[in-house]
């Protein structure tokens, strides 16, 4: 009926498994590095691809080429460059470096992205294309001097970078989240904030609190910053959401 | 709204299933070229058994804008029996807590990413809370691997039973791909992943069971 499978199917049905156990951000990136080491890929990049004037870097989710690399493709604009990044107009299906290699003629500038990943000991590495909610694209991009690129070797990555760059996402929108709850608010900003709740004017709460008006408007001002919003009705929403006042 | 129907009720609700398997030939067999059973231009297979439980969305007019059948995984396996080779975990593909769920189709008439996403989430979710109802464990599929990314997406839960496999020829071939079997366990966590994937609101879920003696329309799942 069914068979136990291979190392293979074995270690990338474990390895989604421990990821879904995982909720932080850094033991996601350290699972990640170590079971792509098994298969000889010594660097990883998660991205996605910027839309139109977008400024790569932005959607770099997790990168273990050296940065000099990085800086370099962000500085040079590889992005509309790269045979890799181009190759997506023809296929949703994985593929590798040696694949588009033996495809394509590639020009003489498009060959320097291939030289200077080499500089940093990756001479092959493996494109998992994901199309996001949003509709843009995605890369799980795993490279290395001799990585393992066997047919089920790929089967196994294209499942892990999946996998991957979901975890991955999700964990950044979790720090994003908790990012934003800190800085708390002091008791006087409290106060005044719980006036704002109940809809007080600024001039209304200096007259309960007896202090002076722009005082007030300056309290105001500082929870707004604090909690992040940019008018009054939000920051009385999030002091609620992160528990400073309650109605 | 979604509506719950079984294969035992054939006769009776011809309208809905004359109208599932039209649909079925015009988007299996002549959009993907599936080579299926069909007669008068109504696609048919052997796992439309008594047993198979069918659930369509429907719009005002009563048109299916989205459907999916799911038959008792111990009887009726594409999986088991066409696809074993796609379990790799050592798992039988049979289990009475387990259905299959094949031929779904999703046709919002609206075409944006929103729609779409919220029609998913509407048919899947009403997959889910009818299995929660019935006690089942998981439901497994089998899926074309490139559309893994969704299923994920919808909820972390998913489970690959394995890697994927060349089915029809393998890549580039027409009407080929690569294909894998996925599980979701079923959970109130998976029911909630997937109603914050589409944005659905939980509050006006309303299941009732059917009872085809006080109703003419069968049972309104989810609005």
């Amino acid at each position: 009926m069914s068979f136990d499978g291979d190392e293979y199917s074995k270690r990338t049905l474990d390895f989604v498994q421990r990821l879904q156990r995982l909720t932080k951000y850094d033991e996601i990136c350290r699972e990640i590095t170590t079971e792509l080491e098994w298969f000889g890929f010594s660097c990883v990049t998660s991205w996605s691809l910027p839309g139109p004037g977008g400024n790569p870097a932005d959607g770099v989710m997790f990168n273990t080429r050296p940065q000099e690399f990085i800086e370099r493709y962000c500085e040079k604009n590889y992005v509309m460059l790269d045979p890799t990044v181009s190759e997506l107009r023809r296929t949703l299906n994985p593929f590798s470096w040696g694949d588009v290699l033996r495809r394509r003629d590639l020009t003489k500038s498009q060959k320097t992205i291939f030289d200077e990943a080499r500089e940093f000991g990756a001479r092959d590495g493996f494109i998992v294309p994901i199309v996001t909610l949003s509709g843009s694209m995605a890369l799980f991009a795993p490279c290395g001097l001799e990585p393992n690129l066997s047919d089920r070797a790929r089967a196994a990555i294209e499942i892990m970078g999946v996998y991957c760059h979901h975890a991955l996402r999700r964990a950044l929108l979790q720090n994003q989240r908790e990012e934003a709850v800190h800085t708390p608010l002091t008791p006087r900003e409290r106060e005044v904030m719980q006036w704002v709740a109940i809809g007080k004017t600024d001039e209304e709460i200096a007259d309960i609190l007896s202090i002076g008006t722009t005082t007030v408007t300056s309290h105001v001002e500082n929870a707004k910053q604090k909690l992040d919003a940019f008018r009054r009705t939000y920051a009385v929403v999030q002091a609620i959401r992160f528990g400073e006042i309650t109605l | 709204m979604v509506i719950v129907l079984e294969g035992s009720e054939r006769r009776r609700q011809h309208k809905y299933f004359n109208q599932l398997f039209r649909l079925r030939h015009q988007i299996f067999v002549k959009g993907r070229g599936w080579s299926l059973p069909s007669v008068n231009d109504c696609e048919i297979d052997q796992y439309d058994v008594d047993d198979a439980v069918y659930l369509l969305d429907l719009n005002d007019e009563d048109v299916i804008q989205g459907s999916v059948r799911m038959t008792p995984s111990e009887r009726c396996s594409l999986l088991a029996d066409y696809f074993p080779h796609l379990v790799e975990n050592g798992e039988s593909p049979r289990s009475p807590l387990v259905y299959e769920c094949t031929r779904y189709i999703v046709l919002p008439a609206q075409k944006s990413r929103e729609a779409n996403r919220a029609a998913k989430a509407r048919l899947l979710g009403a997959a889910v809370e009818w299995s929660l109802s019935r006690g089942l464990a998981y439901l497994q599929t089998v899926i074309d691997s490139v559309t893994l990314s969704s299923f994920v997406e919808m909820t972390p839960q998913t489970i690959p039973l394995g890697l994927s496999h060349p089915y029809g020829g393998g890549r580039k071939t027409p009407g080929g791909g690569e294909c894998m079997a996925i599980r979701w366990p079923i959970s109130q966590q998976v029911l909630d992943d997937i109603h914050a994937y589409g944005g659905v609101d939980r509050r006006i879920r309303e299941i009732s069971d059917f009872n085809p003696a006080d109703r003419r329309a069968p049972v309104q799942l989810v609005h």
